[in-house]
């Protein structure tokens, strides 16, 4: 039977919008932690796989490989329940949890930073060097500052995708925005106000960065960059 | 601390983590069929004239691609039900799930073939007197396929991914098989790598594929 009459009883979720919102501060500590160190790791492990060196060429082949072959689920899981089996090392659920979605994160920056520095012409690099500047220097003023514009619509996408995977941390027992819905919707027996609810807050939080997204792909479009 | 490995819990439950995998493999294999035909309706959808069509479809198709796939499982698992009367198995919750999330982004890998076939082409279907839905299947999606195969590779290849999700509606897929095996064993750390290496195996094969099929199409066009 289809209980299309069924009545909505929104007023108890937004009841406790305190203890959604407990738990969204920590998705965005989460969000905001993973994302600003996987971009700066990101470089490093971009330049370490242009490297003409083999070892450190193959460590960051290896490392982006695992990372982007394997479910970011068996990755939270293994950081927080295998890992401190083998290292005697306990990290907290919200550790684990960032540390997984950190180096996640940063195998799919590093990408995104060596497409952006590759698409540099040869001529800028070979510039810099004439007037003898270190390849730390040509980094830092040259080819980042030139790079990062056209990277940037790529970077949006790349939170985007973060902070959706930030709700598989509730797996793990992070106490952030999905895992406190989880307790709500037991406690209150309201199952699908509480997840349509949590759908509306996520979907508030990531959409602006999807539309900054599209915004930013338009003007590089228009520069003809 | 010396950790001593013990990899016997994990040769003597191979059986149950190569049937996960089989089930891992199941729920991709059922939900990439039904997440491209949900993708081609709903894009068709938001490229119709009418509104009344195009405005549920684009908001369908943006609502998807910008929530975690995390609420959806759980949405179509637990709450559905108490709207339908109907409840589903884990295993239809997850592939409902995953169909209506990848679907959106199929639908936006279709959407951007559909327009990027030459005007020209619609308007010579047109003019000896085709459908929209002949001229949409013997001239446009035809040449519109082999610009979408990559992207429908990608997404397909990230569905694989979250199909581990469906762990925490304990259907019975690869990560579910081996949380119940760590906890009946105390062995996490053997049991966890394994399916790590198990996940990596299967998806970086995939991946590979994926790049040579990329490069016969990139060789095909350039000719």
């Amino acid at each position: 039977m289809i209980a299309m009459n069924y009545s909505f009883q929104f007023g108890e979720i937004l009841a406790n919008t305190d203890l959604l919102l407990r738990g969204l501060k920590l998705t965005i500590l989460l969000f905001a932690i993973a994302f600003s160190g996987a971009l700066l790791c990101g470089l490093f492990i971009s330049l370490a796989r242009a490297s003409a060196r083999r070892v450190p060429n193959l460590i960051a082949t290896t490392y982006i490989e695992i990372f982007r072959n394997t479910p970011v689920l068996v990755q939270l899981i293994w950081f927080y329940y295998a890992l401190p089996a083998l290292s005697g090392w306990q990290p907290s659920a919200f550790t684990a949890a960032a540390l997984g979605l950190f180096l996640n994160t940063s195998a799919y920056c590093a990408e995104i930073w060596r497409a952006g520095l590759q698409s540099l012409p040869a001529g800028q690099w070979e510039g810099g060097r004439a007037i003898g500047m270190s390849e730390w220097q040509l980094l830092r003023r040259v080819a980042v500052p030139q790079a990062f514009s056209r990277m940037l619509p790529a970077f949006t996408n790349r939170g985007v995708e973060l902070a959706k995977m930030t709700s598989i941390a509730s797996t793990i027992t992070v106490q952030e925005l999905m895992y406190e819905a989880k307790m709500l919707s037991t406690q209150t027996f309201l199952p699908l106000e509480t997840f349509t609810v949590v759908a509306v807050i996520y979907f508030v939080l990531i959409y602006p960065g999807t539309l900054a997204a599209y915004a930013l792909e338009r003007r590089l479009n228009s520069k003809g960059a | 601390m010396q950790y001593v490995w013990d990899f016997r819990p994990v040769w003597l439950n191979f059986g149950v983590l190569l049937e996960g995998l089989v089930n891992t493999l199941k729920l991709s294999g059922f939900s990439i069929g039904l997440g491209l035909a949900i993708g081609l309706v709903l894009a068709i959808g938001r490229l119709a004239p009418s509104r009344f069509v195009s405005i549920p479809a684009t908001a369908i198709i943006e609502f998807y691609r910008n929530t975690p796939p995390l609420v959806h499982f759980f949405w179509y698992f637990y709450g559905l039900p108490i709207l339908t009367g109907i409840s589903l198995t884990p295993f239809a919750a997850a592939a409902a799930a995953l169909s209506v999330q990848s679907g959106a982004f199929f639908a936006e890998v279709f959407r951007g073939g559909i327009i990027s076939v030459d005007r020209g082409q619609w308007e010579a279907g047109r003019a000896i007197g085709m459908g929209p839905a002949q001229l949409m299947r013997r001239i446009i999606l035809p040449q519109a396929f082999r610009r979408m195969i990559p992207p429908l590779m990608e997404r397909s290849f990230e569905l694989v991914k979250t199909t581990s999700l469906a762990a925490t509606l304990t259907y019975g897929e690869l990560v579910y098989k081996a949380m119940v095996l760590a906890t009946q064993t105390y062995r996490p750390m053997e049991i966890y790598s394994t399916v790590a290496v198990m996940f990596f195996t299967v998806l970086f094969i995939v991946s590979l594929g994926m790049r040579a099929v990329e490069h016969r199409l990139a060789r095909l066009s350039a000719r």
